[in-house]
């Protein structure tokens, strides 16, 4: 019921910021039948990412399938960009980075160039072109340049790619299609994949005009010691580290007592 | 073995993160040193943000050093009046330090700091031992007929420190001087654990024996003493400030730690004393020269992610 009433209002919403200049609108097209093999990802002790598939019904025999990986909630970030000063290279400026997606993936079968004009892209923000257009710069310190929206987005998507956050691939095998209407096909969600739910969006073009849409959440979240251990220290900081302290004196001195000379320092 | 660090937000080979630990604790078994100052650095480098780093640092030290502090307290070894006053420092220190890392990483600049004071700290600590060593091996092949010259006689700054005023008496210790130079290397060696993760023993042992004029067994006793409380303070602090304190990694480097000291002790049987401070004198010049090619060296990514509040996250 809950997850309902989010999907409608985060609908809702989208079509109240979009308004009338939006030609398409997800929540209005036909449904894109899917499923996910887990919508559940607990951060273990052992936990090194997790891969999740996803099955869906194409409504249109043929149309071409976009897929989107992306955080339910937007990311305000601090990025810090170096500089020389005499000899050595420290941060120079940072920017105050906002609008930009936490984590932001696309699977199609070729190019999105070749299934949707430039504009839907925008609008329906596919591709990092519509990202860039959405970042907002805000310069917290140093000096601004002419070339720093460039490069502060390059340096971004090099972040995000390398923590395996971001990807755009368009290859047939990633987004396998059968007859035109079955499809499957994998993300993998990275161990840099913090807790939160995360939307998985299926996008049906014909003629690059949107025919069908349909939304999965997949939800991470840390679960025994390592949520204990992340809430208390995020949430009760004084009793951590009290807790911290004394935990490593009773190890210590445990350790000492087990080797009994005495440890070392 | 891939094991999920909680505060440091990564998941890592459970063997590489109790190697490091096994691999200090060796070299801090071997040389009779506290290892904070290359576990670090060590950290940084499999890539556990720098704050995080240093924060559980403090943590592992706490547990490193309380088995030994225990120790030399049922001994006798500890001198608590002057530890107190060197505490005060070091509560002072580490709590002005801890301040330090927050201002630091708010303007993206920690990291870059963090390697400057490590540059100066170990170039000036390792060439100084690298230098002292060489010269102990060339007299030791010199038929050592000059080796009366090199006991260390009452230090000169040992005297001027004791004219300073805050006079007080230590009795364990059998002195009687100024509480201004304890409570200032007290002072300083608490910002740089807090900055660093360092313990600090490796300055304060030589400056409670040669400047202040303690008995060894006493000054290694006492400051077994200071390192568990300024620690500890230290812990504390970044848990609450910085919220950057990995339990989890503290405890596997803990317990890599205390293996690898077993072995280093048992090597120490082994070799020459003048041998042991060369080797690790190439050792801290090597991590010197790694470090200053950090900061001078074009970086292969000039933008980088800011920490926002909270831990590596």
């Amino acid at each position: 019921m809950r997850r309902l009433a989010t999907v409608l209002a985060w609908a809702g919403l989208w079509l109240a910021t979009a308004g009338p200049a939006v030609a398409v609108s997800p929540a209005a097209k036909e449904k894109v039948l899917t499923a996910a093999s887990k919508n559940l990802i607990e951060i273990g002790l052992s936990y090194r990412g997790d891969q999740v598939t996803f099955f869906g019904v194409n409504p249109v025999p043929g149309a071409d399938l976009v897929v989107r990986l992306t955080a339910a909630k937007e990311e305000d970030i601090k990025l810090s960009v170096k500089g020389r000063v005499g000899p050595f290279w420290m941060t120079v400026k940072q920017y105050e980075v906002s609008g930009v997606p936490f984590m932001y993936k696309i699977h199609a079968a070729k190019p999105l160039e070749e299934i949707i004009p430039p504009e839907t892209a925008r609008e329906l923000e596919l591709g990092y072109e519509a990202i860039r257009q959405k970042m907002k710069l805000h310069l917290l310190r140093g000096e601004a340049a002419a070339d720093d929206a460039d490069k502060v987005f390059q340096g971004l998507l090099k972040i995000k790619e390398e923590a395996n956050l971001y990807n755009i691939v368009t290859d047939p095998r990633r987004l396998e299609v059968k007859e035109g209407q079955l499809f499957k096909h994998y993300f993998r969600f990275p161990p840099a994949a913090t807790e939160g739910t995360y939307q998985v969006e299926s996008f049906a073009f014909v003629n690059g005009e949107l025919v069908g849409y349909g939304r999965d959440l997949i939800e991470i979240r840390k679960v025994g010691l390592e949520h204990w251990l992340t809430y208390t220290s995020q949430n009760h900081p004084v009793f951590f580290g009290i807790f911290s302290v004394l935990v490593a004196m009773g190890a210590g001195l445990g350790v000492g007592f087990i080797f009994k000379k005495g440890g070392h320092h | 073995m891939e094991i999920y660090l909680p505060i440091a937000g990564m998941s890592i080979n459970f063997f590489l993160v109790i190697g490091i630990g096994g691999l200090v604790g060796f070299l801090s078994g071997l040389f009779g040193v506290g290892g904070g100052f290359l576990l670090t650095p060590l950290m940084m480098m499999i890539g556990i943000p720098p704050a995080v780093a240093a924060a559980s640092d403090s943590c592992q030290i706490v547990a490193a050093a309380s088995s030994g502090a225990f120790a030399h307290w049922r001994l006798g070894n500890v001198d608590f009046k002057l530890g107190l006053v060197i505490l005060l420092g070091g509560i002072t220190g580490g709590t002005i330090g801890v301040q330090l890392v927050k201002v630091l990483r708010a303007i993206g600049n920690f990291e870059f700091v963090m390697k400057v004071v490590y540059v100066l700290m170990l170039g000036l600590v390792g060439g100084a031992m690298f230098v002292e060593s060489l010269r102990t091996i060339r007299r030791s092949r010199g038929a050592g007929f000059d080796s009366a010259a090199v006991a260390p006689s009452e230090p000169k700054l040992a005297q001027l420190f004791a004219r300073l005023p805050l006079r007080m008496h230590f009795a364990r210790s059998g002195l009687e001087t100024s509480a201004i130079f304890p409570f200032s290397i007290g002072t300083i060696v608490g910002i740089m654990a807090a900055l660093l993760g360092v313990g600090g023993g490796f300055i304060m042992v030589p400056a409670m024996i040669y400047i202040i004029g303690m008995p060894t067994i006493v000054a290694i006793g006492t400051d077994l003493f200071q390192i568990v409380i300024t620690s500890a303070n230290v812990t504390l602090q970044q848990a609450i400030v910085n919220r950057t304190v990995d339990l989890l990694l503290a405890l596997i480097l803990l317990a890599g730690s205390t293996i690898g000291a077993q072995f280093g002790a048992l090597a120490g049987k082994r070799l020459k004393g003048e041998q042991i401070r060369i080797l690790l004198a190439i050792i801290v010049l090597s991590l010197t020269v790694k470090l200053f090619l950090d900061l001078v060296l074009t970086p292969a990514d000039l933008v980088s992610l800011a920490p926002a509040k909270g831990g590596g996250h």
